[in-house]
Parts: C-alpha cells; structure tokens; sequence
C-alpha cells in the first residue's frame, strides 16, 4: 500500500470511528432511557472536560519523541490569563495577556538560563 | 429574520471571539500534514471529515513516525474518546432535532461547539437551540479548513518559540472561567486538574486526558449526592 493510500485510509476510518463515537448517543436520546446515576456524573461534564483540555498545554511542553516536560513559563502565563478570564470574562482579553505573559516569561527564563 | 436564522447568528456570535483560538491549532494539524510528506489536499480532507484537531495531530504525527497504522488510529480514537461523553451530556439539549438531522449534529460536536453551546446558548431565551449549535459549527469549521489550509502553506515557516499552540488552552480557559459557579464545580475542577497533571504524562497512548475526566466525573457524583439535598435550587435550575 502506498502512504499517501494508507494515509488516506487511516483518515476515513478515525473519520468512521470518530462519527460513531459522538453521533450515537445524540441518535439514541429519545429512544433509550439515560439512567440516573450516568445524569448525575454528566452534570459535571462541561467543567471537567474544559479543566482536563486546559491543564496538560498549560503545564507541560511537549518533545518531538512525545515527552512531556514541565514548562514554568507556561504556568506563570496560565495563571495571569486565569486571573484576567476570572474578572473580565473575556475571551480576547484572556488571550491577549495570556500570550503576551508567556512571551515575558520566555524572555525572563532565558535571561536566568 | 426567522427564529432560525436568529439562532444560528446568535451561535456564530457566541463562538467568535474564540475562532481566534482556533487558529494556531489548524495551523500546527496542517503543518503536521505537510511534515508527514503529504499535501493540502489530505489536510483538507482530514479536517472536512474528522473535524478533530487534536486526533488529527496525534494521528499524523504517529504515522509520520511509522508507528503501525492500527497505533496511529487507536490512539487518535482514544483522544477522541472524550466526545462520547459530550455527545450522552448533549443529547437532551438537542433532544428536539429531528432523527434525520442528528447524524449531522453528531460530526459538528466539537470542543468548542460543546462547551459554547452547554455554557451559553441552552440557557439563551427564545433560542432555537439546534440552530445556535449548527451555527456555531459553521463558523468554526470554517475557521478550521482555513486554518489549516494556511498551516499546510504557512506552518513550516513558524517558528516554534512563539509557542502559538498556548493560544489553544487559553481559550479553553476563558470558557471555563464563566463555568466554574459554585462550591462543586470549583472541587470537580481542581479534581480533574491534578488528576490531568499527574496522569497526562504518565500514561500511555494519550488516555491520561480520559482518565482525568473520569475521575472529575467520579468526584462530581459522589459530592453531588452528599450536596444535593442542601442545594435544591442548584439542582432545578441544571
């Protein structure tokens, strides 16, 4: 199988796979019952999965071999943009600090380095 | 104006100020594409149908390595997971989409879309709820093909100490700032946080994320027993 065929192939079925996992339960609501205990864990969804798409970019950096270094530039600028979406609730505002303490922080790791 | 069109500009709306963040993403998932040997057609066309940044990198970056095919898709499911548990947490607030549409509502599940929707327009009045989310989605994959158009062309020339990729947990987390009301959201929060610290590096094949979350999940449930009897207000109003 040539690459660009193979790549192709891997592209349709994570597509197929991917399609499955988030049509499903949005085609059965209606037709199969939610138990109440999996409500009760749902509830919480919103904030878990924003908390969990947050954490690891605003932690670590990540390596060309995949390894996850810890990254305190990262966590000093996380914290500033934390504290401005926190008051302002502004999505721009939040990540216009965010970037620009993450820049200051770079330039003051290399500057202690 | 229709309702309809109303709601789907009031989506649109609610998802601009976080197109912004989508960009430097599309732009890593198309240079991946590029780096991996392949054009902007496959870029294209990774984008249109998996409509998963995340999955997309993971899934090129592994096959660029020459990781068996299987690897590359499983792990690149396994990041995907997460959206199953969007969609079982979706499905009543668009519980009134006709059986036709909702093959179609279920590809425009994305992070962004999710948590705009969840956060924002459930709670929008005189929303058509199901046309909030589609156009929202069609103002985001639209900045997403384009992104990652310009990231297939442009991404080998960015250099990567501008650390564009922190642009994308930002916008996460001014979407979570709003949601974090609450004595239980905030320990469901830091729950998921330290969980996600400890075992996004530690474990294999990107299933730290989804660990992390099943563990938030866990501890949401167990103090939304302990609380709910206190908070009856809370519990009418989600």
């Amino acid at each position: 199988m040539s690459a660009v065929l193979a790549f192709w192939v891997l592209i349709v079925v994570l597509a197929i796979g991917t399609w499955l996992m988030r049509s499903l339960p949005i085609m059965a609501h209606g037709h199969v019952a939610t138990p109440p205990w999996a409500e009760r864990l749902l509830r919480h969804v919103p904030v878990v999965a924003l908390t969990a798409l947050v954490v690891p970019g605003a932690l670590y950096l990540k390596d060309h071999a995949g390894a996850y270094h810890f990254a305190p530039e990262r966590l000093l600028a996380a914290a500033a943009a934390m504290l401005v979406a926190l008051k302002t609730r502004n999505v721009a505002a939040t990540l216009v600090v965010g970037m620009v303490a993450l820049w200051m922080a770079q330039a003051a790791v290399h500057a202690l380095a | 104006m229709s309702r309809r069109t109303d709601s789907m500009l009031a989506g649109a709306k609610d998802v601009a100020p976080i197109l912004l963040g989508i960009v430097p993403f599309g732009l890593v998932a198309g240079a991946a594409v590029i780096s991996a040997g392949f054009g902007v057609a496959e870029a294209m066309g990774m984008s249109l149908l998996v409509n998963a940044g995340a999955s997309q990198i993971a899934a090129t970056t592994l096959f660029a390595e020459r990781a068996p095919l299987a690897v590359a898709l499983g792990t690149a499911l396994v990041v995907n997971a997460r959206m199953f548990i969007y969609s079982t947490s979706i499905a009543p607030v668009l519980g009134e989409a006709p059986d036709r549409l909702r093959p179609l509502l279920g590809h425009m599940l994305v992070d962004q879309n999710y948590a705009s929707t969840m956060t924002k327009g459930r709670f929008r009045e005189g929303v058509d709820v199901v046309a909030y989310y589609i156009g929202a989605w069609l103002a985001l994959a639209s900045v997403w093909q384009l992104s990652t158009i310009a990231g297939a062309v442009l991404g080998p020339f960015i250099p990567a100490s501008w650390g564009l990729d922190f642009a994308v947990p930002l916008v996460f987390l001014a979407m979570l700032a709003p949601a974090l009301k609450g004595r239980i959201a905030i320990e469901v929060a830091v729950a998921t946080a330290i969980a996600a610290a400890i075992l996004v590096p530690l474990l294999p094949m990107q299933t730290g994320l989804l660990a992390a979350m099943l563990i938030g999940m866990a501890w949401g449930g167990l103090r939304g027993v302990e609380s709910s009897p206190v908070e009856p207000a809370e519990e009418e109003a989600t």
